[in-house]
């Protein structure tokens, strides 16, 4: 018995040890290769190295596209599916530790921004854990999937990202000679207008976006986007806040899913309550009729992110 | 505790190791202290109720074992059921009673008769209630005897593993484990580790993949039509399935950790020929122990003489009971109904089903008979889903009136057919029912688990490492929690 007894403990440690290591080597694989970590580091690496004058600093997720080649003197710092807390810690890390803060953030706020989606999606813990506080969200909200959100991004940040490993395999020779100022042009190789059923794309998208709002945002978010504005008042940064546009499609289903008027209205009260300095500029309908302008059904494409952002420039000059 | 959070793969070690490392009379203190422990990860104040439904059923069955008649013992029995059934109406059904009072009275004309009380449904609930009350009715009928040991019975109704969702344990089958010495056994370690593994596949993999594509439809029935209801049906089932028969399978291995025999609770359902079929395969020790306790208990003599009739009307009620049992919701008692009401009709036209077989030759063609019966079995049993998948009886109406819907059918197909987690969902169906398949055969078994250990070791890490990459970690509760 005592020699089947050592015979299994030997095997069960070899077995483990085989575990441990082929997870090691699946961790560093994917935490150096995925192709989100890449970019964002890349975008890291680049704004440390940023020595212009910073008057805008874009944040949030992909639907800030706003070109910093056309606006001048700024950086885009906005990453894929980044959700409001996370920006709310990379905005504080650059506050205290970067070498220039800026005069004005750009954020969108649309409705994905404080969908009740949005909560919680932490993404690519694997690179996040450099900026998010995960035991300290532990310590406040007591929700111990923060501590499983740090363990996983340090030691098993492949797991359960299957759609990330195929999508680095698609883009394993991406050129990131592109990406100027933070800035990576939309994707183009996709042209909505060309879709053959726009109506099933833009309600697909929506409901998968949008679905169980409510009547009202995220609390989870909208205590982030406070935090955001509480720090804009501390090191008196401007807030400039952007309403990206939306396909007609996408839109019409937004509208069954949201009250729009409500929660810009909501938004607006939010940061007007804050005293922060801010402007909003509201693009939401401005190509409603020009499907050719967007990627999918609420991305712009780069033709049409260059146009909102001359647009913009226009408009923050006039306003200066 | 989930058994799919990391407190769960960190408390489970512990615990082995614990009961393990103790002497045999010590052991039983551990586990139950263990298992507390367990249980109040989800809410402390919920040991009370455990705690409660432990010292009625206990003191009950000590009364009834020093009764010598079985008229002295029926007081007991009938209390202590009352005050486990009592704490069960309380939490699980008085909301629903309530409201249906409001209806009924609404609609004489008097509004808001009783105020509507929603109580946080204490988790497993339905599963102690239902052991300890098996228990009172094996000691009431002789067929166990009472437990005289505190810790043992508490530790019977509470034991970690299959405490939340089951399996239903009977008395004589696991109590008697408890006092039994588990020297370590690696045969049976290593098989409940391998079952573990299969567990937290089908949890993690398949059914949390399913959800994708069931919860939209049934969250939100009025945005859905046509084939994507007709999908979301059956894939609910396999979501169902998979979710529970994972974690029931997380359950019996890590019972089996600690030496304990768990009994099955799945039986490759969708292999079932007829309805009731299907019921002698899918959650076994509830099927059973309604059986047993309720169905057997009926009255099913009509002046002297068995009667068919109220034989089929026995086997409606207790199928009302099994959905009644899922949820204090009309959904699940139509479910429950409808099954009921499949295989009463069944047992009616057995003989003339039998003759048109005979005349119609398909008798001549057993498989494809066999196979035949199985597809209508499946799609009756994913019909009714229209009731399981759902809490709101308008709700399931609004399915029901969509399902004829199928104007966007080309464009739900093609993104269906470009969503490579649909694809790979239903690859992963095929696989887990193929799996479970060909392992039921002993010969299978016998011949992996005398490969060479390279081998073997690289199909547990080939499936933990798939595990991790395409699984989805959303601590997706498991479906029967809720129940």
């Amino acid at each position: 018995m005592m020699k089947r007894k050592r015979h299994f403990f030997g095997k069960l440690i070899v077995f483990l040890l085989l575990a441990a290591g082929i997870n090691a080597a699946f961790n560093t694989v994917y935490d150096n290769w995925m192709i989100y970590h890449r970019l964002n580091r890349n975008q890291d690496r680049q704004f440390e190295e940023f020595n212009d004058t910073l008057t805008y600093l874009m944040l949030g997720n992909s639907h800030n596209m706003v070109n910093p080649a056309i606006l001048g003197n700024s950086f885009n710092y906005a990453s894929p599916s980044e959700v409001y807390p996370q920006t709310y810690f990379k905005f504080r890390h650059i506050l205290e530790n970067g070498k220039q803060k800026p005069e004005y953030v750009i954020l969108t706020v649309d409705p994905v921004n404080f969908s009740p989606k949005a909560d919680n999606t932490l993404k690519f813990d694997g690179y996040w854990r450099k900026y998010v506080d995960y035991p300290g969200l532990y310590r406040e909200t007591g929700d111990t999937d923060y501590l499983v959100r740090w363990f996983t991004g340090r030691f098993c940040s492949y797991a359960g990202n299957y759609k990330f490993i195929y999508m680095s395999l698609l883009f394993a020779r991406a050129d990131f000679s592109q990406v100027v100022n933070g800035y990576r042009p939309p994707r183009d190789f996709r042209n909505f207008a060309l879709e053959p059923d726009r109506k099933a794309l833009g309600i697909e998208r929506a409901n998968s976006y949008l679905s169980g709002y409510g009547d009202r945002p995220d609390p989870g978010t909208v205590d982030y986007f406070r935090r955001i504005l509480e720090l804009c008042r501390e090191y008196n940064v401007g807030v400039i806040m952007v309403r990206m546009p939306f396909t007609r499609e996408y839109l019409e289903q937004a509208r069954k899913l949201v009250d729009l008027n409500r929660l810009d209205r909501g938004i607006e009260q939010i940061v007007a309550e804050s005293g922060v300095n801010y402007r909003v500029f509201d693009f939401r309908e401005e190509f409603t009729d020009q499907p050719s302008l967007f990627f999918n059904a609420d991305h712009v494409n780069p033709e049409g992110a260059d146009i909102i952002s001359r647009k913009l420039k226009f408009l923050l000059d006039a306003d200066n | 505790m989930l058994f799919n959070s990391i407190a769960y793969l960190i408390f489970l070690p512990l615990a082995v190791a614990g009961y393990y490392l103790l002497p045999q009379r010590q052991r039983w203190l551990f586990l139950l202290l263990a298992s507390y422990l367990f249980y109040a990860f989800y809410r402390v104040e919920y040991t009370v109720l455990l705690m409660a439904s432990t010292a009625v059923s206990y003191y009950a069955g000590l009364a009834m074992g020093a009764a010598t008649e079985k008229r002295k013992r029926r007081p007991w029995l009938i209390a202590a059921v009352a005050a486990n059934l009592f704490l069960l109406f309380v939490f699980k059904y008085l909301g629903f009673f309530t409201g249906a009072i409001n209806q009924i009275a609404s609609f004489a004309g008097s509004p808001g008769l009783l105020p509507v009380v929603s109580v946080l449904l204490p988790v497993g609930i339905s599963f102690y209630t239902f052991q300890t009350i098996g228990y009172l009715a094996d000691v009431y009928r002789g067929v166990s005897p009472p437990e005289r040991h505190a810790g043992i019975f508490a530790l019977y109704v509470s034991f970690f593993p299959q405490l939340v969702a089951g399996p239903i344990e009977r008395a004589r089958n696991l109590m008697p484990q408890f006092r039994e010495a588990h020297p370590f056994d690696p045969a049976l370690m290593s098989s409940g580790l391998r079952l573990m593994l299969w567990g937290y596949f089908k949890k993690i993999v398949i059914a949390d993949r399913l959800v994708m594509f069931v919860q939209p439809v049934f969250s939100q029935p009025d945005m859905h039509t046509g084939i994507g209801i007709a999908l979301a049906l059956p894939l609910l089932m396999l979501q169902v399935y998979a979710d529970f028969s994972g974690y029931t399978d997380i359950a019996i291995g890590s019972a089996r950790l600690m030496g304990f025999r768990l009994s099955p609770n799945f039986r490759q359902p969708f292999s079932a020929t007829s309805v009731s079929d299907f019921w002698s395969r899918w959650h076994i020790t509830l099927t059973t122990w309604l059986r047993d306790y309720v169905y057997f208990s009926l009255p099913s003599r009509f002046r002297g003489a068995v009667s068919g009739i109220r034989m089929n009307l026995n086997l409606v009620f207790t199928f009302m009971l099994v959905g009644f049992w899922h949820g204090a919701h009309w959904n699940f008692l139509i479910f429950g109904l409808l099954h009921g009401l499949m295989m009463a009709l069944a047992n009616i036209t057995k003989s003339a089903m039998q003759s048109f077989n005979q005349i119609s030759r398909l008798r001549r063609a057993p498989r494809f008979l066999q196979a035949l019966n199985i597809t209508l079995t499946f799609l009756l049993v994913s019909a009714s889903a229209l009731f399981f998948g759902q809490h709101s009886l308008n709700d399931s109406l609004t399915l029901m009136r969509n399902l004829a819907d199928f104007s966007q059918t080309s464009s739900i197909l093609r993104m269906l057919i470009t969503n490579n987690d649909f694809i790979l969902g239903i690859l992963l169906i095929v696989f887990m029912l193929t799996f479970e398949s060909v392992t039921s055969r002993n010969r299978v078994k016998v011949w992996f688990l005398t490969r060479h250990t390279g081998i073997r070791f690289a199909f547990y890490l080939g499936m933990l490492f798939f595990m991790l990459i395409f699984g989805i970690f959303s601590r997706q509760e498991f479906f029967y929690f809720q129940f």
